[in-house]
């Protein structure tokens, strides 16, 4: 028996081997409302008509990592990449119910939403180093991207030698400040879009075929 | 405004402690010092701040990395710590290297151990155990 499930792993390692050549994992990661969901939403729905996950404006929306596959994104380049796209929950260093409380949570349900929340970072962080190829990093940009949180993720995912993007995301925002955003990570490409309202999409798929094919 | 950032730019008061820490911004550990009438001239002249040392032919200040200046928190052993029902400190470094939980409970002192999660195969997803184990 356990010959048949070695022979097993064996076979699925070989497949992913191959697959993984023509198939990137791409995690869409940041911090709690920076947009992530809405932008996951975004891209599925540009691509396949289909959608990811619901949003809120409540903190901590997603607390399990969604996944769609087989999703093919043509850049106005002409270039094209097919991927995996993976909505993670927001990556943050501190979880507070209370924080629910004003979005008119009762006790007992913001308790339980900030324990999911707990598991659904230490998820992030798991897929984030066994499963993820490349990483598009969300950042709302009306709000301070010098946060020790964000320093120490991208830190992270270059350690880990994976192609990033950051977005700043919701350009539609009167305070808006992508510039700030730009001048945080001068190390990697940043784009300007606007996730709800579509916004300069197109730009970042350019750069996805670009920097994840 | 005395220290500009070589890497990114950013610009720091005049006796800023921040920068002997390195740029809060990019880590960078390269300071170039710039006068208040030249302060906006890599903007302006659109210049990077290095070749603009290199035509004042001013010395950077260069910050040599010191151990131990991590923040405390990130040098905690357990990944999770649970100060409440409800309230949690999360250490993504630790939780960014592995799946074994040490979990923290209260202020200080005392740790849960899922030993469980130290014996899990790779490619499982971490979620924590209900089964703690108290040291």
């Amino acid at each position: 028996m356990s010959f048949l499930i070695r022979a097993r792993k064996k076979f699925s390692r070989f497949l992913r081997f191959f697959l993984k050549k023509n198939r990137s994992r791409i995690g869409i990661y940041g911090p709690p409302n920076a947009g992530k969901t809405t932008l996951a939403n975004r891209i599925v729905r540009d691509w396949t008509g289909d959608a990811v996950g619901p949003v809120s404006e409540i903190p901590h929306e997603t607390r399990r990592a969604r996944r769609k596959e087989n999703i093919t994104i043509t850049g106005t380049n002409g270039g094209s990449i097919v991927i995996d796209i993976v909505d993670t929950p927001g990556v943050t260093t501190k979880i507070d119910y209370h924080e629910f409380l004003e979005y008119g949570l009762d006790k007992e349900e913001a308790i339980v939403r900030a324990r999911e929340a707990t598991e659904g970072v230490a998820e992030a962080m798991h897929w984030l180093r066994e499963d993820i190829d490349g990483v598009i990093y969300v950042l709302d940009s009306s709000l301070d991207p010098f946060l020790q949180v964000n320093i120490m993720m991208v830190g992270i995912i270059e350690s880990r030698k994976l192609p990033v993007i950051i977005v700043a995301n919701k350009i539609d925002l009167p305070d808006a400040a992508p510039a700030r955003i730009k001048s945080a990570f001068p190390q990697h490409p940043v784009v300007s879009i606007s996730g709800l309202e579509g916004r300069n999409v197109e730009n970042l798929y350019e750069q996805m075929t670009e920097f994840f094919g | 405004m005395p220290h500009k950032c070589v890497k990114c730019g950013r610009e720091f008061e005049d006796g800023s402690t921040e920068i002997l820490k390195g740029c809060p911004s990019c880590a960078g550990k390269k300071f170039l010092y710039v006068r208040e009438e030249e302060r906006h001239a890599d903007v302006l002249e659109e210049k990077p701040i290095e070749s603009l040392a290199a035509e004042k032919r001013e010395s950077l200040l260069e910050i040599k990395p010191q151990r131990g200046q991590r923040p405390e928190f990130y040098d905690r052993i357990e990944s999770i710590r649970i100060l409440g029902p409800g309230r949690y400190e999360l250490n993504i470094e630790k939780l960014a290297r592995s799946d074994d939980m040490v979990l923290g409970l209260g202020k200080e002192g005392q740790y849960a151990v899922d030993i469980s999660s130290m014996g899990r195969p790779s490619g499982k997803p971490a979620r924590p155990s209900r089964k703690k184990k108290k040291k």
